[in-house]
């Protein structure tokens, strides 16, 4: 039972199938495949059982772009395989076609296409995935042969004349009974500019309990390269953290990067040996080096009491959500902090308190982000609503513009960091929960209104909570951090009809807001690449005295990827 | 990790697809309408097929593969297609053997023209024309030419190129699937190709084995050692398919040898003092040195990009090696989480199932199952469930965020959710009895607030109701606070839930019960309940009144126990007294009273199902002297609900599989199909296991017995080369 790709079957928006390949046995036709997927609720798994198909078919599908990939299978094997191989073959398409892959680009490159998807699997068997190694075997013609000029390359030009024929006298170079030296890396790569790029990117992830302690807090990271250097280069790439003296740095680097994976290239003995330093010889083009995590606060299990380093959480930007205010508890309230004291000299390993100094603070919206002057973009704080809630009133930011999107049932609030001018550091966006039509019938609650308020901020309030004294030490800290306010009404039994009224004005308050930014040129996690050495020892086919020019980029995004709980 | 398509996106300026996507569109349109290469005459092409130019062979070719994906009919270019085959032209060979591949199905006896120009490919000087051919004669699906193919795969297993050599692996499955008789022969290079030097060949010659012929683990004893040392060089679906293979295989050949652990004790204070050797009554792992081999070479894997990979990695740990091993593979795993969302999904059915094994080993990672607002149910789902799997051993810190965490889920929106939060809480209130007040506190403060969201209240009172059938002495104040809370409870299947347990209680500390007042307070507003409350009062009121029977009977003996002893006339006397004291009572008595009352009320009720119920309890209770059956009946002790972690059906389901993922109930009972070809086979049992010197290179097969070497050594006995380290 090894792996066996049955077909691909790519469609576009129209759910036309725009590509049928099949590779082994008989699998269902395209067709009948995508009426079974879409005959699934959404939203649908990455892998489905179509039961009703004859034979029972499992598929993979993946979502890229406006196109849509599945891949059935009629028997069991390792489910991630078929998800692998799909996305493996997206990379690959947009190796060759360029990115992003459009369902037009792949229906005017059906030549290439086969090629490609001939190469990649062969019988069922999936035997080659890499880009290199493909450029290889697949001849590209016409539109595509621009791009290998564009990377300094001779191109295929549709007419079959000199430039192939240096193509072959190219390959009759390698020597063709030895197997490739290098499986990654084409052999014979010219370019007339050399350059290399790092492109360290990290997308965050935290959730903040409804005190603002962060509760988990985990930046993912991929270290994208651009290798465009002629001949065998041999690379040496060095990362480090901050923490610790220069002498330690080893340690940090192996402390913060965690569960590092990477591109078959590099050599992991050698990161075994000394954490930190990546040495490879790239395939030509753009690829993945490497993946990390970083837990941004490092918690230790078993332990009972809480991290005590938990609230030196460092963001460019938080928020803060504020439900059940106002006369009729129907308010609420987002407010967004912008760190004032972004840190340009994040290096400093005292990491500073946020929000102490005054609130005013100067995007830079000209530059494009160095390191020393990073930029915040893209705010934007996505506030899901219950779906009782019809519409919304009184919506007032202090600064961008929000908008109730009924469709999504979210409020999405853009907050401009680009004007450039002095801005106060905290924006409030406020609003109130309009519910459906018939629980209108509010009336005199104020009172009301708080309490309930106030026995949801505290989770340890209740009708039950006599019993609380006899158990010895259970509400631990973070708990009793929560409840902000002291219940004072805790035994008060509200009236039937003002609960009722309470607990539907409550059921319509948001319960959780999502922040969403962009910043270039810091990343949380403070790594950062040291140096970037071409070993010209080892290297081959890079000629006397080339220096490549070297680029590095960090980036971070949140993609609603900070939480707050309300 | 993440694919370079996805990372760019994010680098780059977001860029607006839809604009894009139109722009193109409209290019491609433009280009369509433009370029003759849609709609081309038959025989224009036709015509440039033929042509003696390479150039317009190329173009026409190239126009006939699109039209092939375009689903376009293109059977009668075949001979003109066909025709080109002995081209010289490397880039023309390679579009007609696309075309052959695809269509030599469809007319079998053309393509067989082709077969001959195709063999003399297969000695051309360039090695990629060699490897080219090879791949498209196996791939024809033309049964006539399996002996031919066969042939050829032989041929290519000596060639000096591994790519061809890589080829001609590949080609083996096609061919037996062409004509499985070929069989012999395509073993014979399969067991050249398996000790190939090159990795790359090796990988495809592995997945021939895995289809051909998986039992025949004899052919692979004298190449597992370089099996697994070319482990790392591999490519990763090279690597996926020599897992499954040294998994089976050391399944199969090293038994699970167990040794007494000892520990040595009481060391003195002088380093010479001899400790003193201590059986601890363990048992650990004692593994093969070949087995380890296997397992230390796995471990560089746990670095690799393919999330696959991993999960092999995973499984081989899991299922071959020790606690230890799998502890380093824990943090790879999770790291999954951090993969393309689809990757995501099938990741965690795979950390669920491993967590369940060992969930001590994933307390560290607690926050990282933590849920998004943005997370899709099947992923929320399955992270609640790892939540509850790794509470029990969490510390306080983290356990009180992981109830706070499902508080909050329990009181959103979604019906699912809520739902699977406030059972989450029950098995979290389960699975650590200390933390279980906690939860408790948790899951009433859900009812009291919460009164009108009748899913929720619902929800939490089973789960309430099954915590305390599990535990019901410690948890009688539980049941007066619910009782407590009815006047606010509004949800029918809430109250009808509540007046069950408090029926379910009437019968402890009979002097002190709530229930006979419950049941009192409940009658005066009978006529406005829900018909389930009804007939959860009317339960309750036979209970009742059936405990307030018992006990009066208790305190006097029945008549049979009367008959067999002798009593003191005292004693009669008193229990005489007692009797004709309660026959008087037994009308006015306040219980009685209800007990009759509800029964008036049911009586008239419109339900017709309240009636009946009622007639029967009348009929059981019917006389107070014999309330056996009646106690038989209402009184019987309930079975303790168990509500296991929803994932436990999937135990034992084989890692990696699509079965784990759908799990058997949409499976269906035998999995996936093919299921039962991946499951691993139990331990080799000691003594069955063959020889360990096989697997010396230096052993030939001359040497040893070759007749027992091939039997799998079923009785070669002991004393193999690494089974006597264990």
């Amino acid at each position: 039972m090894s792996a066996v790709i049955e077909a691909l079957y790519v469609y576009d928006e129209q759910n036309n199938c725009i590509l049928e390949h099949v590779y082994h046995a008989r699998p269902p036709s395209p067709k009948s495949l995508l009426s079974q997927f879409k005959a699934c609720p959404v939203p649908r798994p990455a892998l489905l059982y179509l039961s009703d198909l004859s034979p029972a078919t499992t598929v993979a599908s993946v979502y890229h772009s406006n196109t849509l990939f599945l891949c059935p299978s009629g028997t069991d094997q390792n489910a991630l395989t078929l998800l692998e191989f799909v996305h493996r073959v997206i990379d690959v398409f947009e190796d060759f076609l360029g990115p992003p892959l459009l369902a037009h680009k792949i229906e005017n490159n059906y030549d290439i296409i086969a090629q490609l998807l001939g190469e990649i699997c062969d019988g069922g068997a999936i035997c080659n995935t890499e880009p290199n190694a493909l450029r290889e075997n697949v001849e590209v013609a016409g539109l595509i042969g621009k791009l290998f000029t564009h990377v300094g390359l001779p191109g295929s030009s549709p007419a079959l004349g000199a430039s192939n024929n240096l193509v072959a006298n190219l390959k009759a170079g390698s020597n063709p009974n030895s197997g490739p030296a290098i499986p990654w890396r084409r052999p014979n790569v010219r370019h007339t500019s050399n350059e290399l790029y790092v492109d360290i990117l990290e997308d965050v992830s935290v959730i903040l309990a409804p005190s603002g302690r962060p509760i988990s807090a985990v930046s993912s990271g991929s270290i994208a390269f651009t290798a465009k250097v002629s001949g065998i280069p041999e690379l040496v790439l060095t990362l480090s953290a901050p923490g610790g003296s220069s002498s330690s740095k080893v340690t940090s680097i192996f402390r913060v990067m965690q569960s590092p994976v990477f591109h078959p290239c590099v050599r992991l003995a050698r990161w075994k040996e000394r954490p930190g330093e990546l040495s490879f010889v790239p395939p030509d083009g753009r690829f993945v080096l490497a993946g990390y995590e970083v837990d941004l606060i490092p918690s230790y299990g078993g332990v009972d009491a809480p991290p005590s380093r938990g609230e030196k959480l460092f963001m460019p930007a938080m928020v803060d959500l504020r439900t059940g205010l106002g006369e009729k508890g129907s308010d609420f309230e987002v407010r967004l902090t912008l760190n004032t004291e972004f840190p340009g000299a994040y290096t400093s390993s005292k990491p500073r308190a946020p929000g102490t100094s005054t609130p005013s603070f100067s995007f830079g919206g000209s530059s494009s982000g160095s390191s020393n002057a990073p930029t915040l973009e893209a705010v934007v704080v996505s506030i899901p609503l219950p779906a009782g809630v019809r519409r919304l009133e009184n919506l007032r930011p202090s600064r961008g513009e929000a908008m109730f999107q009924q469709f999504a049932q979210s409020v999405q609030w853009k907050v401009p960091t680009k004007d450039g001018a002095s801005v106060s550091g905290t924006a409030v966006l406020s609003g109130t929960v309009i519910g459906p039509l018939h629980a209108g019938d509010v009336e005199d609650e104020d009172e009301d209104a708080e309490t309930s308020n106030s026995m949801t901020t505290n989770p340890l309030l209740g009708y039950y909570d006599e019993d609380s004294a006899s158990i010895p030490g259970k509400p631990s800290a973070p708990v009793a951090s929560k409840g902000s306010k002291v219940a004072s009404a805790k035994d008060k039994i509200l009236s039937a009809a003002q609960q009722k009224a309470a607990q539907a004005t409550k059921a319509l308050m948001p319960r959780s807001v999502n922040l969403s930014f962009t910043v270039r040129g810091w990343l949380p996690s403070g790594i950062r690449v040291d140096s970037l050495i071409i070993d010209t020892r080892k290297s081959r086919g890079l000629g006397e005295n080339v220096k490549p020019f070297k680029g590095v980029k960090y980036m971070t995004v949140s993609r609603k990827g900070i939480e707050r709980r309300g | 990790m993440e694919s370079i398509s996805r990372i760019s996106s994010m680098l780059e300026n977001a860029r607006d697809l839809t604009i894009e996507a139109a722009q193109s569109a409209n290019a491609g349109r433009s280009s369509k309408s433009g370029s003759s290469s849609r709609s081309i005459p038959f025989t224009q092409l036709q015509k440039l097929l033929d042509s003696r130019n390479d150039r317009d062979i190329l173009e026409g070719l190239r126009k006939v593969v699109s039209m092939i994906y375009q689903g376009k009919p293109c059977l009668p270019y075949f001979s003109s297609v066909v025709k080109n085959v002995a081209n010289p032209n490397i880039e023309v060979k390679k579009l007609v053997y696309i075309y052959l591949l695809h269509y030599a199905e469809s007319d079998p006896d053309l393509a067989l023209l082709s077969v001959n120009a195709i063999q003399k490919s297969l000695t051309d000087q360039n090695p990629q024309v060699r490897a080219m051919a090879l791949r498209t004669m196996s791939g024809m699906r033309v049964p006539v030419i399996s002996q031919i193919v066969s042939l050829a795969i032989k041929r290519g297993c000596a060639d000096m190129s591994p790519h061809v050599r890589k080829a001609s692996a590949l080609a083996i499955p096609k061919c037996y699937r062409l004509d499985p008789n070929t069989l012999p022969q395509l073993l014979e290079c399969l067991s050249i190709l398996l000790g190939d030097k090159q990795y790359f060949v090796v990988g495809p010659a592995v997945s021939a084995f895995l289809e051909l012929c998986p039992d025949r683990i004899d052919l692979i004893h004298k190449h597992y050692r370089e099996l697994v040392r070319k482990l790392v060089d591999m490519d990763e679906w090279s690597q996926l398919a020599t897992l499954q293979l040294l998994m089976h295989y050391s399944r199969r050949c090293f038994p699970r040898q167990t040794k007494r652990v000892t520990k040595v004790e009481g060391k003195g204070f002088y380093s010479d003092e001899p400790g003193e050797e201590v059986d601890t009554g363990e048992q650990a792992v004692v593994l093969d040195p070949d087995l380890e081999l296997l397992l230390r070479a796995c471990k560089p894997l746990l670095q690799s990009r393919n999330s696959a990979v991993i999960i092999s990695v995973v499984s081989c740990f899991l299922y071959l090696g020790t606690s230890e091993y799998l502890k380093d593979a824990v943090g790879p795993l999770i790291a999954l989480l951090r993969a393309p969302s689809d990757i995501q999904q099938v990741a965690l059915y795979n950390i669920v199932s491993t967590a369940l094994i060992s969930p001590p080993l994933f307390v560290p990672y607690a926050s990282r199952f933590l849920i998004h607002s943005t997370d899709p149910p099947n992923v929320w789902r399955l992270k609640l469930e790892l939540l509850t799997i790794i509470f029990p051993h969490c510390g306080l810190h983290q356990k009180s965020i992981i109830v706070s965490e499902l508080e909050h889920f329990a009181q959103g929106t979604s019906l699912d959710l809520i739902r699977e939060s406030v059972r989450a809480i029950g098995r979290c209130a389960q699975a650590d009895p200390r933390t279980s007040t906690r939860c408790f506190k948790v899951l009433l403060k859900q009812i009291s607030e919460n009164p009108n969201n009748t899913l929720l209240v619902s929800e939490a009172l089973t789960v309430i109701r099954h915590l305390i059938q599990q535990d019901p002495t410690s948890h009688k104040e539980t049941v007066i606070r619910l009782a407590k809370n009815l006047d606010m409870t509004t949800s029918a299947e809430a109250r009808a839930s509540i007046i069950w347990l408090v029926g379910e209680y009437a019968g402890v500390e009979p002097e002190n019960n709530i229930a006979p007042d419950v049941l009192r307070i409940l009658a005066s507003a009978f006529a406005d309940e829900s018909e389930p409350a009804k007939q959860q009062i009317l339960l309750l009121a036979a209970k009742v009144y059936l405990h307030y029977l018992n006990n009066n009977s208790n305190s006097q003996p029945s008549p049979n126990l009367e008959q067999e002893q002798e009593q003191e006339p005292a004693v009669k006397y008193y229990h005489q007294q007692q009797q004709q004291h309660s026959q008087k009572e037994k009308d006015t008595h306040p219980i009685s009273l209800l007990y009759n009352y509800i029964h008036l009320l049911t009586r008239y009720d419109t339900s017709y199902d309240l009636r009946d119920r009622a007639r029967t309890f009348k009929a059981l209770l019917s006389n107070p002297h014999s309330t056996q059956l009646a106690s038989l009946l209402l009184l019987a002790p309930k079975p303790v609900p168990s509500a296991p972690s929803p994932s436990e059906t999937r135990k034992g389901l084989m890692l990696g599989s699509m079965t784990l993922v759908f799990g058997r109930e949409v499976a269906g009972p035998a999995g996936v199909r093919g299921y039962g070809e991946g499951e691993l086979p139990a331990w080799v049992e000691e003594g069955q296991q063959p020889d360990g010197r096989l697997r010396d290179v230096h052993v030939d097969l001359d040497t040893a017995d070759k007749g027992s070497l091939l039997a799998g050594a079923g009785g070669q006995g002991k004393g193999g080369g690494g089974q006597a380290v264990g």
